[in-house]
């Protein structure tokens, strides 16, 4: 008996991403881990998993074969997704057979879908972790075209097709961030008071932004104090200013320390619907005051 | 020497400060440099006796971040400012110290030795006579920060980073030594190579040098 497995036949914008590496920081081993944690953990919740299991995180043009029936489920942003030519419909768990063909082509809205199976992804972790770390390179499960994936064998566990267990009223996909209100960080005595005060601050995502940051353009920000800070840790959300003027909104494979003074910190649930707002789309991001 | 004769973090830093760094961390700012990896013991220590979860604790420069559950923000802050009047055990003597064998054949050896004025041996020597400690690590995994580089060689770091620099590439900038943990790019002066593992993430201890060791380098001939 072969092991439950599928077969990548196109990775398009795909990654193998859990719950990240938690405890290496000290080492300069980031975080990593699923970029939007809220999308990430229904996809397992949906699935009856463990909390930590490891799934596809695909910005589109990801395709697979099945080579064991199993249950799947995708969550996070709109993306056209189907098993064989069918629709697969968001946060609903849905049983598939052996042979089947699993898309996951574009987004409608968003920027990262998950794409997760019962029981997870299979395979021999990194420092506790299957998760693609892009700025590390620590990549446990390589994912190229024809490459084989094992799946968790635990077919009794895992999804009950055709249920959505979330309410009714709750949104199948995440919004996107248009306001932030930063919690202070530890260099505000670096800006002038007035920056990011007025309400009419818009920012707007650039192409430059990735899993590991997001780079939002569109004002100056006039520095009091000239230079660089020591280095300090950075934790996600820690919004860093270089002499260039842009924000640094660090996600998930963020450095572990960096030497740009951080002028405040997104708080998590805006991170997840940041690492799902497009490029070129308008967010206004303002300070609370101190 | 007893444990009470150490001196708390406070003691050497009066200014230090301990500040929300948002929901899941606290920055704990203003401390003497080398003193951040000592401090983590202790914090550790704590938090691990009163049974409070961290995620991860992180020394740098000047600083030490604790990263906690969003619910532990007070109990953290508690135990933080404790520690800071706690004395910390610092293994001067005793410690660990790792000694790395150096190949000085950097390729910035004779640049460095023409900016300070000196030849190449003394560079060496000046480099190799040093005691450092691992202040932090960053920049990529197992990438330590060496304290403790002598004063005339601090330089600011070339203008024009290298797109490759070896694994194992001994270097130095700003006021650090360093061992480049693998391949990557790479700003820092070149003034030789070791041939030791700096990092194997499928090794125990992935690490080599980690937050508040001794490291020696020797010259090979």
């Amino acid at each position: 008996m072969t092991t439950p497995h599928l077969v990548v036949e196109r990775v398009g914008f795909t990654t193998v991403q859990d719950a990240g590496r938690p405890g290496w920081a000290h080492l300069g081993v980031p975080r990593s881990g699923a970029v939007d944690h809220a999308s990430f953990a229904l996809a397992n919740r949906l699935l009856g998993n463990e909390p930590t299991s490891a799934l596809f995180e695909t910005s589109g043009g990801l395709r697979m074969r099945l080579h064991a029936p199993t249950t799947v489920v995708l969550t996070g942003a709109d993306a056209e997704a189907f098993v064989d030519d069918r629709p697969l419909a968001a946060c609903r768990p849905q049983r598939i057979t052996e042979g089947v063909v699993l898309r996951v082509e574009r987004m409608r809205t968003g920027v990262r879908s998950y794409l997760g199976f019962a029981g997870g992804l299979s395979g021999e972790p990194v420092l506790g972790s299957l998760s693609h770390d892009t700025l590390s390179k620590l990549v446990p499960i390589g994912l190229s075209d024809g490459a084989t994936v094992e799946l968790a064998a635990t077919p009794e566990r895992g999804g009950r097709e055709g249920v959505a267990p979330i309410g009714l009223d709750a949104p199948l996909h995440p919004a996107a961030l248009t306001h932030a209100l930063l919690s202070p960080g530890p260099h505000q005595a670096w800006f002038d008071p007035e920056v990011l005060s007025a309400d009419r601050a818009r920012w707007t995502v650039t192409a430059q932004s990735d899993r590991v940051a997001v780079r939002l353009s569109g004002h100056a920000v006039p520095r009091r104090l000239a230079g660089e800070v020591p280095s300090l840790a950075l934790v996600r959300g820690a919004v860093q200013v270089p002499p260039s003027g842009e924000l640094i909104v660090m996600l998930a494979d963020h450095p572990t320390t960096g030497g740009y003074p951080v002028i405040g910190v997104m708080n998590p649930d805006d991170v997840d619907r940041l690492a799902q707002t497009p490029t070129g789309s308008s967010i206004v991001v303002a300070r609370q005051r101190t | 020497m007893p444990h009470s004769d150490q001196p708390s973090a406070r003691a050497l830093a009066p200014e230090v400060r301990v500040v929300k760094y948002g929901d899941c961390a606290l920055l704990i700012d203003g401390l003497t440099p080398g003193v951040a990896a000592a401090l983590r013991e202790v914090v550790l220590r704590r938090l691990h006796n009163d049974a409070v979860r961290v995620v991860d604790v992180v020394p740098a420069a000047t600083s030490l971040t604790v990263m906690h559950e969003p619910a532990d923000g007070d109990v953290v802050r508690h135990h933080a400012l404790a520690a800071l009047d706690d004395s910390l055990a610092f293994d001067a003597e005793q410690g660990v110290t790792v000694e790395i064998p150096v190949r000085y054949d950097g390729e910035d050896l004779p640049v460095v030795a023409a900016t300070l004025g000196c030849s190449v041996a003394e560079v060496i020597q000046l480099h190799s006579n040093a005691v450092y400690v691992v202040e932090f690590c960053g920049f990529a995994p197992g990438f330590a920060y060496l304290g403790g580089l002598d004063q005339r060689l601090h330089l600011s770091r070339r203008t024009s980073p290298r797109t490759r620099v070896p694994a194992g590439a001994v270097a130095i900038a700003s006021t650090y030594s360093a061992v480049y943990p693998r391949e990557s790019p790479g700003g820092w002066h070149l003034l030789g190579t070791t041939t030791m593992t700096l990092w194997d993430a499928t090794r125990n201890q992935p690490a080599l040098l980690q937050p508040g060791m001794r490291v020696r380098f020797r010259a090979m001939s």
